[in-house]
Protein backbone atom coordinates (compact mmCIF):
# COMPACT_ATOMS: atom_id res chain seq x y z
CA UNK A 1 0.00 0.00 0.00
CA UNK A 2 1.30 3.42 -0.55
CA UNK A 3 2.52 6.15 1.75
CA UNK A 4 -0.15 8.97 2.57
CA UNK A 5 1.11 12.32 3.06
CA UNK A 6 -1.34 14.62 5.05
CA UNK A 7 -0.05 18.36 4.81
CA UNK A 8 0.21 21.60 3.01
CA UNK A 9 1.08 21.86 -0.50
CA UNK A 10 3.35 24.75 -0.52
CA UNK A 11 6.98 24.69 -0.91
CA UNK A 12 7.83 25.34 2.79
CA UNK A 13 7.69 24.51 5.89
CA UNK A 14 7.59 20.65 6.73
CA UNK A 15 5.28 19.13 4.48
CA UNK A 16 8.04 20.37 1.80
CA UNK A 17 10.60 18.99 3.63
CA UNK A 18 8.68 15.25 3.62
CA UNK A 19 8.02 15.77 0.17
CA UNK A 20 11.72 16.52 -0.52
CA UNK A 21 12.81 13.49 0.96
CA UNK A 22 10.40 11.28 -0.68
CA UNK A 23 11.58 12.75 -4.01
CA UNK A 24 15.24 11.86 -3.33
CA UNK A 25 14.11 8.44 -1.78
CA UNK A 26 12.37 8.24 -5.31
CA UNK A 27 8.91 7.06 -2.86
CA UNK A 28 5.68 7.07 -5.01
CA UNK A 29 2.92 8.49 -2.35
CA UNK A 30 -0.42 9.93 -2.40
CA UNK A 31 -1.14 13.55 -1.05
CA UNK A 32 -4.03 14.86 0.95
CA UNK A 33 -4.38 18.61 1.34
CA UNK A 34 -5.14 19.78 4.62
CA UNK A 35 -7.46 22.67 5.08
CA UNK A 36 -5.64 24.81 7.15
CA UNK A 37 -7.18 27.78 6.63
CA UNK A 38 -9.95 26.48 7.63
CA UNK A 39 -8.93 25.10 10.51
CA UNK A 40 -8.85 21.43 9.52
CA UNK A 41 -5.37 20.47 11.52
CA UNK A 42 -7.60 21.59 15.13
CA UNK A 43 -10.22 19.59 14.32
CA UNK A 44 -10.49 16.58 16.76
CA UNK A 45 -10.48 14.52 13.48
CA UNK A 46 -7.27 15.24 12.49
CA UNK A 47 -5.61 15.47 16.39
CA UNK A 48 -6.71 11.94 16.09
CA UNK A 49 -3.38 11.62 13.88
CA UNK A 50 -1.55 14.60 14.93
CA UNK A 51 -2.59 15.33 18.47
CA UNK A 52 -0.86 18.86 18.40
CA UNK A 53 -2.79 19.78 15.13
CA UNK A 54 0.20 20.45 13.13
CA UNK A 55 1.28 19.53 9.63
CA UNK A 56 2.25 17.28 8.40
CA UNK A 57 1.72 13.84 9.27
CA UNK A 58 2.39 10.46 7.25
CA UNK A 59 0.40 7.17 7.60
CA UNK A 60 2.66 4.16 6.41
CA UNK A 61 0.12 1.12 5.65
CA UNK A 62 -1.88 2.40 9.25
CA UNK A 63 1.70 2.89 10.68
CA UNK A 64 0.93 6.87 12.08
CA UNK A 65 3.86 9.37 12.11
CA UNK A 66 4.19 13.22 12.67
CA UNK A 67 7.05 15.89 13.08
CA UNK A 68 8.83 16.26 9.85
CA UNK A 69 12.05 15.09 10.49
CA UNK A 70 11.11 12.42 12.22
CA UNK A 71 9.34 11.32 9.15
CA UNK A 72 12.38 11.67 7.05
CA UNK A 73 14.77 9.75 9.27
CA UNK A 74 11.63 6.86 9.02
CA UNK A 75 12.34 7.16 5.23
CA UNK A 76 15.74 6.84 5.35
CA UNK A 77 15.96 4.16 7.25
CA UNK A 78 13.35 2.37 5.57
CA UNK A 79 14.41 2.74 2.18
CA UNK A 80 17.83 2.72 2.91
CA UNK A 81 18.28 0.26 0.03
CA UNK A 82 17.51 3.00 -2.61
CA UNK A 83 18.43 6.33 -3.35
CA UNK A 84 20.92 8.83 -1.73
CA UNK A 85 22.18 7.67 1.96
CA UNK A 86 20.73 10.09 3.83
CA UNK A 87 21.91 9.43 7.50
CA UNK A 88 25.46 7.45 7.88
CA UNK A 89 25.63 4.22 9.99
CA UNK A 90 29.01 4.32 10.86
CA UNK A 91 29.24 5.32 14.62
CA UNK A 92 31.77 8.42 14.09
CA UNK A 93 29.97 9.85 10.82
CA UNK A 94 26.09 9.01 12.36
CA UNK A 95 27.57 11.27 15.30
CA UNK A 96 28.51 13.97 13.45
CA UNK A 97 25.41 13.67 11.06
CA UNK A 98 23.21 14.01 14.54
CA UNK A 99 25.56 16.99 15.74
CA UNK A 100 24.94 18.60 12.45
CA UNK A 101 21.22 17.68 12.59
CA UNK A 102 20.58 19.26 16.23
CA UNK A 103 22.91 22.42 14.62
CA UNK A 104 19.90 22.59 12.32
CA UNK A 105 17.35 22.34 14.69
CA UNK A 106 18.64 24.55 17.48
CA UNK A 107 20.80 27.39 16.13
CA UNK A 108 19.38 28.09 12.43
CA UNK A 109 15.50 27.19 12.28
CA UNK A 110 14.17 28.91 15.42
CA UNK A 111 15.94 32.39 13.48
CA UNK A 112 14.60 31.38 9.96
CA UNK A 113 11.06 30.40 11.33
CA UNK A 114 11.17 34.04 13.53
CA UNK A 115 12.24 35.80 10.62
CA UNK A 116 9.80 33.64 8.12
CA UNK A 117 6.78 34.69 10.82
CA UNK A 118 7.71 38.15 11.14
CA UNK A 119 8.82 39.13 7.72
CA UNK A 120 6.53 37.24 5.44
CA UNK A 121 3.42 36.00 7.55
CA UNK A 122 2.61 39.14 9.08
CA UNK A 123 2.09 40.89 5.56
CA UNK A 124 0.37 37.91 4.38
CA UNK A 125 -2.01 38.41 7.06
CA UNK A 126 -1.85 42.49 6.76
CA UNK A 127 0.19 43.18 10.28
CA UNK A 128 2.40 45.36 11.18
CA UNK A 129 6.57 43.91 10.71
CA UNK A 130 7.88 44.48 13.90
CA UNK A 131 11.43 46.18 12.26
CA UNK A 132 13.05 45.50 15.53
CA UNK A 133 12.28 41.55 16.00
CA UNK A 134 12.71 40.71 12.53
CA UNK A 135 16.36 42.45 13.11
CA UNK A 136 17.11 40.26 16.08
CA UNK A 137 16.59 36.71 14.15
CA UNK A 138 18.40 37.80 11.15
CA UNK A 139 21.15 39.08 13.79
CA UNK A 140 21.61 35.54 15.27
CA UNK A 141 21.12 33.88 12.08
CA UNK A 142 24.04 36.06 10.45
CA UNK A 143 26.31 34.87 13.67
CA UNK A 144 25.24 31.31 13.67
CA UNK A 145 26.38 30.88 9.83
CA UNK A 146 29.54 32.57 10.54
CA UNK A 147 30.39 29.22 11.99
CA UNK A 148 28.91 27.84 9.15
CA UNK A 149 31.08 29.83 6.65
CA UNK A 150 34.18 27.67 8.67
CA UNK A 151 32.64 24.37 8.74
CA UNK A 152 31.49 24.85 5.31
CA UNK A 153 34.97 26.01 3.93
CA UNK A 154 36.53 22.43 5.09
CA UNK A 155 33.81 19.98 4.66
CA UNK A 156 30.96 19.60 1.48
CA UNK A 157 28.19 19.56 3.34
CA UNK A 158 27.33 20.00 7.58
CA UNK A 159 28.12 16.38 8.19
CA UNK A 160 31.14 16.01 6.49
CA UNK A 161 31.23 15.37 2.85
CA UNK A 162 28.45 13.60 2.46
CA UNK A 163 24.28 15.33 1.39
CA UNK A 164 22.70 14.32 4.53
CA UNK A 165 19.03 15.19 6.09
CA UNK A 166 20.67 17.66 8.24
CA UNK A 167 21.61 19.49 4.87
CA UNK A 168 17.95 18.85 3.53
CA UNK A 169 16.31 19.90 6.60
CA UNK A 170 17.74 23.60 5.94
CA UNK A 171 15.92 24.07 2.73
CA UNK A 172 12.36 24.50 3.08
CA UNK A 173 13.03 27.44 5.68
CA UNK A 174 15.81 28.81 3.99
CA UNK A 175 14.44 29.32 1.25
CA UNK A 176 11.60 31.18 2.68
CA UNK A 177 14.72 33.87 4.40
CA UNK A 178 14.87 36.08 0.90
CA UNK A 179 11.01 36.65 1.14
CA UNK A 180 11.37 37.59 4.51
CA UNK A 181 14.13 40.23 3.28
CA UNK A 182 17.12 38.62 4.19
CA UNK A 183 19.89 37.61 1.92
CA UNK A 184 22.41 35.81 4.15
CA UNK A 185 21.93 32.27 2.51
CA UNK A 186 23.76 33.90 -0.39
CA UNK A 187 25.98 36.67 1.03
CA UNK A 188 27.36 35.33 4.45
CA UNK A 189 30.27 33.88 2.20
CA UNK A 190 31.68 31.79 -0.50
CA UNK A 191 31.58 28.25 1.12
CA UNK A 192 27.77 28.86 2.64
CA UNK A 193 26.54 30.49 -0.37
CA UNK A 194 28.23 27.23 -2.20
CA UNK A 195 26.84 24.73 -0.14
CA UNK A 196 23.06 26.69 -0.22
CA UNK A 197 23.32 26.66 -4.43
CA UNK A 198 24.27 22.46 -4.00
CA UNK A 199 21.31 21.67 -1.75
CA UNK A 200 18.83 23.97 -3.44
CA UNK A 201 19.63 22.86 -6.98
CA UNK A 202 18.92 19.12 -6.34
CA UNK A 203 16.35 17.79 -8.64
CA UNK A 204 13.91 16.58 -5.41
CA UNK A 205 13.72 20.07 -4.58
CA UNK A 206 13.51 20.86 -7.74
CA UNK A 207 10.85 18.81 -8.18
CA UNK A 208 8.82 20.19 -5.04
CA UNK A 209 9.10 23.37 -6.47
CA UNK A 210 8.61 22.91 -10.28
CA UNK A 211 5.73 20.03 -9.56
CA UNK A 212 4.30 20.90 -6.51
CA UNK A 213 3.58 18.08 -3.67
CA UNK A 214 0.80 16.07 -5.22
CA UNK A 215 0.48 12.26 -5.66
CA UNK A 216 3.12 10.75 -7.09
CA UNK A 217 3.30 7.66 -8.72
CA UNK A 218 6.07 5.89 -10.28
CA UNK A 219 5.29 6.59 -13.77
CA UNK A 220 4.91 10.40 -13.27
CA UNK A 221 7.66 12.74 -14.72
CA UNK A 222 8.01 14.62 -11.57
CA UNK A 223 8.67 11.74 -9.51
CA UNK A 224 11.52 10.28 -12.46
CA UNK A 225 13.17 13.90 -12.76
CA UNK A 226 13.08 13.92 -8.32
CA UNK A 227 15.57 11.34 -7.52
CA UNK A 228 18.77 12.17 -7.34
CA UNK A 229 22.05 10.14 -8.29
CA UNK A 230 23.31 8.07 -4.98
CA UNK B 1 41.52 8.02 27.84
CA UNK B 2 38.52 8.10 29.46
CA UNK B 3 35.47 10.28 28.11
CA UNK B 4 36.16 13.95 29.55
CA UNK B 5 33.03 15.81 29.14
CA UNK B 6 33.97 19.68 28.74
CA UNK B 7 30.97 21.95 30.57
CA UNK B 8 29.36 23.94 33.12
CA UNK B 9 28.30 21.97 36.26
CA UNK B 10 24.55 23.36 36.45
CA UNK B 11 24.01 24.03 32.50
CA UNK B 12 21.06 22.75 31.51
CA UNK B 13 22.62 20.84 28.82
CA UNK B 14 25.44 19.44 30.36
CA UNK B 15 23.16 17.92 32.94
CA UNK B 16 21.49 16.38 29.82
CA UNK B 17 24.66 14.86 28.75
CA UNK B 18 25.76 13.74 32.45
CA UNK B 19 22.00 11.73 32.86
CA UNK B 20 22.66 9.72 30.06
CA UNK B 21 26.43 8.91 30.88
CA UNK B 22 24.76 7.91 34.22
CA UNK B 23 22.23 6.32 32.82
CA UNK B 24 24.66 3.76 30.74
CA UNK B 25 27.84 3.84 33.59
CA UNK B 26 29.90 4.98 31.35
CA UNK B 27 33.20 6.79 33.19
CA UNK B 28 33.69 10.30 32.69
CA UNK B 29 35.77 13.10 33.84
CA UNK B 30 33.75 16.56 33.90
CA UNK B 31 36.29 19.75 33.19
CA UNK B 32 34.23 22.42 34.39
CA UNK B 33 34.15 25.44 31.48
CA UNK B 34 34.15 29.26 33.20
CA UNK B 35 31.59 30.44 31.69
CA UNK B 36 31.14 33.71 33.68
CA UNK B 37 34.73 34.57 32.31
CA UNK B 38 33.68 33.72 28.73
CA UNK B 39 35.86 30.63 28.85
CA UNK B 40 33.67 29.17 26.12
CA UNK B 41 34.29 32.28 23.33
CA UNK B 42 38.05 31.66 23.33
CA UNK B 43 39.69 30.95 20.86
CA UNK B 44 40.72 27.85 22.37
CA UNK B 45 37.41 26.57 23.21
CA UNK B 46 35.81 27.47 19.41
CA UNK B 47 38.43 25.00 18.02
CA UNK B 48 36.34 22.54 19.66
CA UNK B 49 32.74 24.00 19.98
CA UNK B 50 33.07 26.65 16.96
CA UNK B 51 29.56 28.02 18.01
CA UNK B 52 30.77 28.66 21.97
CA UNK B 53 28.20 26.54 23.54
CA UNK B 54 28.43 24.50 26.42
CA UNK B 55 29.25 21.05 26.75
CA UNK B 56 31.34 19.11 24.30
CA UNK B 57 32.94 15.84 24.68
CA UNK B 58 35.99 14.39 23.90
CA UNK B 59 36.13 10.89 23.18
CA UNK B 60 39.45 9.90 23.11
CA UNK B 61 40.54 12.65 19.96
CA UNK B 62 36.71 12.21 19.02
CA UNK B 63 35.14 15.69 19.42
CA UNK B 64 31.16 16.19 19.45
CA UNK B 65 29.27 18.45 20.85
CA UNK B 66 25.20 19.48 20.86
CA UNK B 67 24.02 17.59 23.99
CA UNK B 68 21.59 15.56 21.95
CA UNK B 69 23.76 14.69 19.48
CA UNK B 70 26.26 13.43 22.53
CA UNK B 71 23.46 11.58 23.97
CA UNK B 72 22.83 9.87 20.80
CA UNK B 73 26.23 8.96 20.38
CA UNK B 74 26.29 7.42 24.08
CA UNK B 75 23.36 5.16 23.34
CA UNK B 76 24.73 4.02 20.33
CA UNK B 77 28.25 3.31 21.42
CA UNK B 78 27.71 1.89 24.10
CA UNK B 79 25.14 -1.41 25.42
CA UNK B 80 21.92 -0.68 27.50
CA UNK B 81 23.10 -1.87 31.43
CA UNK B 82 21.92 -5.50 32.12
CA UNK B 83 18.17 -5.37 32.61
CA UNK B 84 17.71 -1.85 30.89
CA UNK B 85 15.78 -1.69 27.41
CA UNK B 86 17.93 0.29 25.21
CA UNK B 87 17.36 4.33 25.61
CA UNK B 88 16.51 4.33 21.66
CA UNK B 89 14.80 1.73 20.13
CA UNK B 90 16.80 -0.35 17.38
CA UNK B 91 13.19 -1.61 15.47
CA UNK B 92 12.35 0.72 12.23
CA UNK B 93 8.74 1.33 13.52
CA UNK B 94 10.33 1.59 17.37
CA UNK B 95 12.94 3.89 16.31
CA UNK B 96 10.49 6.16 14.03
CA UNK B 97 8.32 6.72 17.49
CA UNK B 98 11.13 7.50 19.31
CA UNK B 99 12.11 9.89 16.09
CA UNK B 100 8.78 11.45 16.74
CA UNK B 101 9.14 11.92 20.58
CA UNK B 102 12.34 13.28 20.33
CA UNK B 103 11.00 16.03 17.80
CA UNK B 104 8.12 16.72 19.92
CA UNK B 105 10.66 17.57 22.29
CA UNK B 106 12.83 20.27 20.39
CA UNK B 107 9.94 21.58 18.17
CA UNK B 108 6.65 21.79 21.22
CA UNK B 109 8.62 21.74 24.50
CA UNK B 110 12.11 23.62 24.24
CA UNK B 111 11.19 26.73 22.52
CA UNK B 112 8.96 27.81 25.00
CA UNK B 113 10.06 26.30 28.16
CA UNK B 114 13.77 27.77 27.36
CA UNK B 115 12.64 31.22 26.73
CA UNK B 116 9.94 31.44 30.18
CA UNK B 117 13.11 30.04 31.99
CA UNK B 118 15.77 32.17 30.48
CA UNK B 119 13.88 34.84 31.63
CA UNK B 120 12.97 34.66 35.28
CA UNK B 121 15.83 32.37 35.97
CA UNK B 122 18.72 32.75 34.09
CA UNK B 123 18.30 36.92 33.85
CA UNK B 124 17.30 37.05 37.06
CA UNK B 125 20.86 35.08 38.08
CA UNK B 126 22.92 37.54 36.22
CA UNK B 127 20.61 40.50 37.27
CA UNK B 128 19.26 41.49 33.59
CA UNK B 129 16.22 43.12 33.39
CA UNK B 130 13.35 40.29 31.97
CA UNK B 131 10.44 40.55 30.22
CA UNK B 132 7.43 39.39 31.31
CA UNK B 133 5.59 39.60 28.09
CA UNK B 134 7.88 36.94 26.60
CA UNK B 135 7.44 34.53 29.93
CA UNK B 136 3.82 34.95 29.34
CA UNK B 137 3.57 34.30 25.82
CA UNK B 138 5.94 31.45 26.42
CA UNK B 139 3.77 29.39 29.43
CA UNK B 140 0.59 30.49 27.21
CA UNK B 141 1.82 28.42 24.29
CA UNK B 142 3.49 25.86 26.61
CA UNK B 143 0.22 25.12 28.17
CA UNK B 144 -1.93 24.17 25.33
CA UNK B 145 1.51 22.55 24.04
CA UNK B 146 1.25 20.45 26.80
CA UNK B 147 -2.13 19.45 25.95
CA UNK B 148 -0.65 17.15 23.51
CA UNK B 149 1.66 15.65 25.66
CA UNK B 150 -1.49 14.94 28.05
CA UNK B 151 -3.29 12.65 25.10
CA UNK B 152 -0.38 11.05 24.30
CA UNK B 153 0.71 9.86 27.73
CA UNK B 154 -2.92 8.65 28.59
CA UNK B 155 -2.23 6.19 26.19
CA UNK B 156 1.43 5.07 27.32
CA UNK B 157 4.00 5.15 29.35
CA UNK B 158 6.28 7.51 27.70
CA UNK B 159 6.45 9.81 25.17
CA UNK B 160 7.43 7.14 22.43
CA UNK B 161 5.69 4.10 23.93
CA UNK B 162 5.67 2.21 27.25
CA UNK B 163 9.87 2.12 27.79
CA UNK B 164 11.63 5.48 28.67
CA UNK B 165 13.75 6.66 25.89
CA UNK B 166 16.00 10.12 25.49
CA UNK B 167 12.78 11.31 24.30
CA UNK B 168 11.51 11.53 27.72
CA UNK B 169 15.01 12.62 29.27
CA UNK B 170 15.84 15.38 27.23
CA UNK B 171 13.22 16.87 28.70
CA UNK B 172 14.56 17.00 32.61
CA UNK B 173 16.85 20.14 32.81
CA UNK B 174 13.88 22.47 31.08
CA UNK B 175 11.06 21.04 33.05
CA UNK B 176 12.59 20.58 36.36
CA UNK B 177 13.43 24.66 36.06
CA UNK B 178 9.82 25.82 35.46
CA UNK B 179 8.46 25.90 38.79
CA UNK B 180 11.90 27.82 39.59
CA UNK B 181 10.91 30.11 36.71
CA UNK B 182 6.89 30.49 38.23
CA UNK B 183 4.92 27.46 36.70
CA UNK B 184 3.71 24.85 37.76
CA UNK B 185 2.51 23.23 34.65
CA UNK B 186 4.60 20.12 34.40
CA UNK B 187 2.28 19.26 37.90
CA UNK B 188 -0.75 21.29 37.51
CA UNK B 189 -1.58 20.51 33.32
CA UNK B 190 -3.11 17.03 34.31
CA UNK B 191 -2.85 13.72 35.54
CA UNK B 192 -0.94 12.48 33.17
CA UNK B 193 1.45 14.77 32.09
CA UNK B 194 2.24 14.80 36.23
CA UNK B 195 2.47 11.14 36.38
CA UNK B 196 5.11 10.63 33.56
CA UNK B 197 7.08 14.06 34.80
CA UNK B 198 7.52 12.71 38.64
CA UNK B 199 8.46 9.29 37.35
CA UNK B 200 11.19 10.99 35.40
CA UNK B 201 11.98 13.03 38.30
CA UNK B 202 12.58 10.24 40.48
CA UNK B 203 15.36 8.95 37.99
CA UNK B 204 18.54 8.15 40.02
CA UNK B 205 20.57 9.27 36.60
CA UNK B 206 19.11 12.32 37.03
CA UNK B 207 19.85 12.84 40.64
CA UNK B 208 22.84 11.94 40.76
CA UNK B 209 23.56 14.84 38.76
CA UNK B 210 20.50 17.58 38.93
CA UNK B 211 22.97 19.30 41.43
CA UNK B 212 25.50 19.53 39.11
CA UNK B 213 27.61 17.79 37.10
CA UNK B 214 30.61 16.00 38.32
CA UNK B 215 32.91 13.76 37.37
CA UNK B 216 32.38 9.46 37.58
CA UNK B 217 34.96 7.21 37.70
CA UNK B 218 33.06 3.53 38.51
CA UNK B 219 29.86 3.26 39.10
Amino acid sequence: MVLTLYGLAAPLGGTATVAMTLAEKGIPYTFVSVDLQHGEHKQPEFRKKQPFGLVPALDDDGFVLYESRAICRYLAEKYAGQGPTLIPTELKAKALFEQAAAVEFANFEPHARAAYNEGVLKPHFNLPIDASALNTCISKLSDNLDVYEVILGKQRFLAGDEFTLADLFHVAFGTTLAEAGCDLMTSKGPNVKRWWKEVTSRPAWLSVLNSGIKTTMCEDDAFKSGVSEP
Amino acid sequence: MVLKLYGMPVSTCTRRVATVLVEYKVPFEFVSIDVAKGEHKSAAYLQNQPFGQVPYIDDDGFILFESRAICRYIVDKYPAPAGTTPLVPSDIKGKALFEQAASIEYSDFEPYAYPAVREKVFKAMRNLPTDQAVYDSSIETLDAKLAGYEAILGKQKYLAGNEITLADLFHLPYATLLAKAGSDLMTTKGPNVTRWYNELCERPSWNAVKDGAKSFSSY
